[in-house]
């Protein structure tokens, strides 16, 4: 009898071994800029993922495997991204991966993950062409594009000041150039009247180069999409000079952030955005989250930590609907999936990869963002241009 | 003839004030590398990351009260301590072997990839932006200016003046030029080549500190803001004239006119490779610069 209990204990002993290494932790490979000035974007990525897979793993993980991170700095620098997603998938073996900043970085890492067989989503890149005409049946999208920021922010605009002037300034690469186009084609649509733009470098130092040509355009409204630290010193060098008081300055969800509002002070007051999340949208849901990040980082999300921590929600919801994490499987447990978020219910569309989501124009009043109106999902996220699946 | 008027006004003057001050920023990170290679022969690849270190001790001391006007007097200071510390620390360890321009190149940009990180560590990713000490914006013939680049145009030329002071009409700035010219002859006649080696690289360290403090209102503090200007502060020492102060002077000012006026017809992005070129052409055709080396004329 005594010798049939170890037989039995032994064989139970395998048996567990035996199913837990078939189970192991899920890997998720995170390649975001750590250092360099989008570092303070990598940081709430980081913040936000950190966040949701403490929440995961302490209750239960996902399928009943636990959720590990694996994290690497892409310098918001294309090439890099490209090398640091191939170590990724190929020595590290990740299930999935995301954190990419830089839009040029996106593109290339959906490319890297077609050929791993894998998958990948964006919480952070804005450049339509990522679920537009360079969609690629890997990547995934799940904060808002360019496109439905700018909706949200060109309703806004035209009900303010109806047939406006406006001048366009952005960081010269993808995501500059396709935010204004963006931007100026939402508005022109709707009668607003363009009177110049240009392009600066990123990391450009000084802008006051570029005032001299702004100014002899009389502009009524200002539309910048310049992020991280070249908004600190495009917004103080414009106020420096005088001119933020002479029209409305508006732009990209990513120009004014949590992250960079506080060193922009006081240039950065009435500012308007057309953006997916503000930390003052009123459920439940997001003032727990916001509560909950807070007594976790001491610092307030801004877009990119609560959408980077809503990617491990999307994964979690594809990942128990497929039932496994093959990767055709659960591209199709996530196509159409619907999952929640601190900014409420989100979908992802099956034809291009593209979250839909309500859109807000926010305005920074005393250094927080007030809605200032509403822009449905539908309404703002237009039609789906994507060919390639 | 009203409209040429008009262009010159309200087109090319702004371009041309806006550029001297960019001009004088630009100068005043090259005035310090220059001389610690005209003199020492070192190409200072962590000057940047004094200019970034004179801005967080800058911001530092602001936080804690102490007023910016003094915090102008304060960082140099405790830059050239620290400057001086690492000529006879870590540089002069280097200095005397054969691949002295390598091995001091090598350490130098090692003690830059520390520092950033450092920065980073102590401060965080994040920018910073001081509060301009000078607030508000001038008029003048109907081009505004800020009064901060006013006083950063004003201040800079004083420094300019007083470095040219100090290293041509001084008897400490002749023992400076007599060890560039010729270490063993100087050494010979009395010179202490050696402390007047780590005063210059102290000199040059507390010159990037101050820049720092004068510059962070303008362009804010963050951990890689030590790369701003360094590629320009050495197209400008390289076209100057390596440890020439007249030469980087002149071509500090020419440069950034250029990189100004430039980026009115062409996109701003073009204006880097504009300046580069420049600098490769004088590399090519004209190596030692517009000026000759500390020490020799």
């Amino acid at each position: 009898m005594k010798r049939l209990t170890i037989i039995a204990a032994v064989a139970a002993a395998f048996a567990a071994t035996g199913a837990y290494a078939q189970s192991g932790p899920i890997k998720i490979g995170v390649v975001t800029p750590l250092t360099g000035t989008y570092a303070g974007i990598g940081q709430q990525v980081k913040w936000g993922i950190e966040m949701a897979v403490k929440e995961i793993n302490d209750k239960g993980g996902i399928l009943g495997r636990k959720v590990e991170t694996i994290y690497e700095d892409e310098e918001a620098n294309p090439n890099v991204a490209v090398q640091k997603a191939e170590k990724l998938f190929q020595v590290s073996k990740v299930d999935f991966l995301t954190g990419t900043v830089n839009s040029g970085s996106t593109l290339a890492v959906g490319q890297v993950a077609e050929r791993n067989a894998r998958l990948a989503a964006t919480t952070v890149s804005f450049s339509d062409a990522i679920t537009g005409d360079k969609c690629s049946p890997n990547m995934f999208r799940v904060n808002a594009k360019a496109g439905m920021q700018s909706a949200a922010l060109a309703e806004w605009m035209v009900k303010e000041k109806p047939n406006a002037s406006v001048y366009y300034l952005g960081p010269d690469y993808e995501m500059g150039r396709s935010t204004v186009a963006a931007f100026k084609a939402a508005a022109e649509a709707k009668g607003a009247k363009s009177v110049g733009e240009v392009y600066a470098p990123l990391d450009n130092k000084d802008y006051s180069p570029f005032f001299g040509q702004i100014r002899a355009a009389r502009p009524q409204v200002l539309y910048t999409s310049v992020a991280g630290n070249d908004t600190v010193r495009f917004l103080s060098q414009l106020s420096e000079f005088g001119l933020a008081k002479q029209m409305q300055i508006v732009g990209a969800a990513g120009s004014v952030t949590a992250q960079n509002m506080g060193a922009i002070g006081k240039a950065a007051e009435g500012y308007v955005t057309g953006a997916a999340y503000s930390g003052e949208i009123d459920t439940p849901a997001n003032k727990k989250f916001v509560a909950d990040f807070k007594a976790a980082w001491k610092a307030d999300p801004d877009l990119y930590g609560v959408d980077s921590y809503g990617v491990m929600y999307f994964y979690k919801a594809a990942a128990e609907k497929a039932g496994t994490t093959d990767t055709d499987k659960l591209r199709t447990a996530m196509r159409g999936l619907e999952w929640q978020t601190p900014q409420g219910k989100k979908t992802m569309r099956a034809g291009d990869h593209q979250a839909i989501q309500d859109m807000y124009a926010v305005k920074v009043v005393n250094g927080k963002f007030q809605i200032i109106s509403k822009v449905p999902g539908e309404a703002a996220v237009g039609a789906d241009t994507c060919t390639k699946f | 003839m009203n409209e040429l008027i008009e262009t010159l006004q309200f087109v090319y003057a702004p371009q041309v004030v806006n550029g001297l001050a960019i001009g004088v920023a630009v100068i005043l990170m090259a005035l310090g590398l220059t001389i610690i290679f005209g003199l020492l022969d070192v190409i200072n690849m962590a000057h940047g990351e004094f200019y970034a270190l004179g801005a967080y001790l800058g911001i530092t001391l602001v936080a804690k009260g102490v007023s910016f006007w003094v915090c102008l007097a304060l960082v140099p200071v405790v830059m050239a301590g620290i400057g001086y510390a690492t000529e006879r620390m870590l540089i002069q360890r280097v200095f005397h072997t054969k691949d002295r321009h390598i091995l001091t190149l090598l350490l130098t940009f090692g003690l830059a990839i520390i520092a950033e990180d450092v920065f980073k560590l102590a401060y965080g990713p994040n920018p910073y932006k001081p509060d301009s000490p000078i607030p508000g914006a001038s008029e003048l013939l109907g081009v505004i200016l800020p009064n901060y680049r006013l006083f950063l145009i004003a201040a800079g030329t004083a420094i300019i003046v007083a470095v040219w002071i100090v290293v041509y009409r001084t008897s400490l700035g002749a023992m400076v030029r007599a060890a560039a010219f010729d270490r063993h002859m100087a050494s010979s006649l009395g010179v202490p080549v050696e402390r007047v080696y780590a005063g210059t690289f102290a000199f040059g360290v507390a010159l990037a500190g101050l820049s720092g403090v004068l510059l962070a209102p303008i362009y804010s503090v963050f951990p890689t803001m030590g790369k701003d200007f360094i590629l320009m502060a050495f197209s400008v020492v390289i076209v100057g004239g390596m440890g020439s102060i007249k030469g980087a002077v002149i071509a500090g000012l020419v440069l950034t006119q250029i990189q100004s006026i430039s980026s009115l017809y062409i996109s701003p992005v073009w204006s880097d490779p504009l300046v580069f070129g420049i600098m490769v052409l004088f590399l090519m055709v004209r190596p030692q610069g517009l000026a000759g080396r500390l020490g020799h004329g």
